[in-house]
């Protein structure tokens, strides 16, 4: 392949500074190119054609689609070592294999796949249209639930005033009970009291008579 | 030209210390016919892959798609949008070739960059990306010269001729010269790109071993992805325009 690339770049060289080389120059060329020693000179001027006619006109790509199908076996044959452009049996096998992979894949790939994914679309597209058609349920729904919480709240309500009754009265019976404890104990303790200072003064009538007694004898001397 | 010649002759040093293999082929005999072996076995990885991957990634679809999945139903619909960006609404039937062409030259491309073929040593030549090889680039262009005329001749039968004098009769010769020049520039696009990019790589990494490279391997990435992208577009732009009508 370098033999070939080279050898084209030196055949190219000479043929486009033609144009613009002077007189003098040609026998220069004529001199070197024995020192490039190709053996195979005259074959290159395909390829040359080849390596220009993807920057030159229409034309001289219609020749060398042309000279492609011609050239490729002999530069096979002379070129064993260096053959771009060698077509033979591996373009319709590669080609068939080609065709083989497009159905292969078609089969567990493109097709399968490509359904499912449809499948799907569809099915959300569908999902996404039934949501949008539920607005009236939605608000039907939001004024179900506005009524069970106003049933809930009047409930609540109700269930907290009789609350606050029943412990009202509680609390009052509580208190009056407490009331009648605290005034029969203190009945009660008046009671004794008033017991008790019965007693101390029945003590002090009999002790004020000894007294008495005792005061005259000492007073009325004998 | 003593200029010229020494360059060239600098360059030839270069080639020989490289060691550069282009063009060399491992030849087998089919029948009396001549087959690149290394092209061949590189598709067929490449083949391998494709379909293996399909095949893991595609067995049992879900609802929520996983990673695998994920990635195959995004290349889908990228394929998908190619061709109906380029075909019209009656895409559907096309999609299977454009996104074959894709995905096989694609991988091709990325095997040749990314696998280390040169493990593998043959006893002439070495294996590389298949569409290094002419042949399978102008094997795939051929198909699509075949897929645009179907195309054209099942939708409007043989009033798809109609279109050479479409404008005036006078471009008769440059509508037919089209026909050539499809073909020849896909195939020689994707050819010169992927061969150049691959020299380029060995030329570079044979002289700097190191770091050098690595741009110009970026590089080669992601000219390898455009190739691919292009050509598979260039492809169904040609199907569409033989499909839609012409005023």
């Amino acid at each position: 392949m370098a033999n070939m690339i080279v050898a084209s770049s030196k055949t190219v060289i000479p043929s486009t500074s033609t144009p613009t080389s002077t007189g003098a120059g040609k026998p220069k060329l004529h001199l070197n190119l024995p020192n490039l020693s190709l053996p195979k000179l005259p074959n290159l001027t395909k390829p040359q054609i080849l390596s220009l006619s993807s920057s030159t006109l229409k034309s001289l790509v219609a020749i060398s689609a042309t000279s492609l199908t011609l050239a490729p076996p002999s530069l096979a044959e002379e070129f064993e070592k260096a053959a771009l452009f060698d077509f033979n049996l591996t373009l319709p096998i590669i080609a068939a294999e080609f065709l083989f992979l497009m159905f292969a894949l078609d089969k567990i790939y493109y097709t399968p796949l490509g359904n499912f994914m449809d499948q799907r679309d569809a099915e959300i597209k569908e999902k996404l249209a039934s949501v949008k058609d539920t607005s009236a349920e939605v608000k039907q729904l939001e004024e179900q639930a506005a009524a069970v919480m106003r049933a809930a709240r009047a409930e609540i309500s109700a269930a907290l005033n009789q609350m606050k009754k029943e412990t009202t009265v509680e609390v009052e019976q509580k208190l009056a009970e407490g009331r009648k404890k605290i005034e029969a104990e203190l009945q009660e303790a008046l009671a004794k009291l008033e017991k008790q200072k019965e007693d101390t003064i029945k003590a002090l009538d009999s002790q004020i008579a000894a007294l008495s007694e005792d005061i005259v004898k000492k007073v009325l001397p004998l | 030209m003593n200029v010229l010649s020494c360059s060239i002759n600098t360059l030839k040093g270069l080639y020989d210390i490289s060691g550069v293999e282009v063009g060399q082929h491992l030849y087998w005999q089919i029948g009396g016919f001549q087959v690149h072996a290394q092209v061949l076995i590189t598709s067929w990885v490449v083949i391998a892959i494709l379909l293996g991957s399909a095949t893991i990634a595609v067995r049992n679809p879900q609802t929520i798609p996983t990673d695998g999945q994920n990635f195959f139903e995004y290349v889908l619909e990228f394929i998908r949008d190619v061709s109906k960006t380029q075909i019209g609404e009656e895409y559907g039937p096309w999609v299977p070739f454009i996104g074959t062409m894709f995905l096989f030259i694609f991988v091709s491309n990325w095997s040749g960059a990314l696998l280390p073929w040169k493990i593998i040593q043959l006893p002439h030549g070495e294996l590389a990306a298949p569409t290094n090889d002419i042949n399978t680039t102008v094997a795939l262009a051929l198909l699509t010269s075949v897929a645009y005329f179907y195309a054209g001749l099942t939708k409007k039968g043989l009033g798809y001729f109609g279109k050479y004098i479409q404008p005036t009769p006078i471009l008769l010769p440059i509508n037919i010269l089209e026909d050539f020049t499809k073909p020849l520039s896909l195939s020689f696009r994707l050819f010169g790109n992927i061969l150049a990019d691959e020299l380029v790589v060995v030329v570079l990494v044979s002289l700097v071993p190191s770091v050098v490279p690595i741009p110009v391997m970026f590089l080669g990435l992601f000219t390898s992805g455009i190739q691919a992208l292009i050509f598979a577009t260039l492809a169904a732009a040609y199907i569409g325009e033989s499909m839609e009508g012409h005023h």
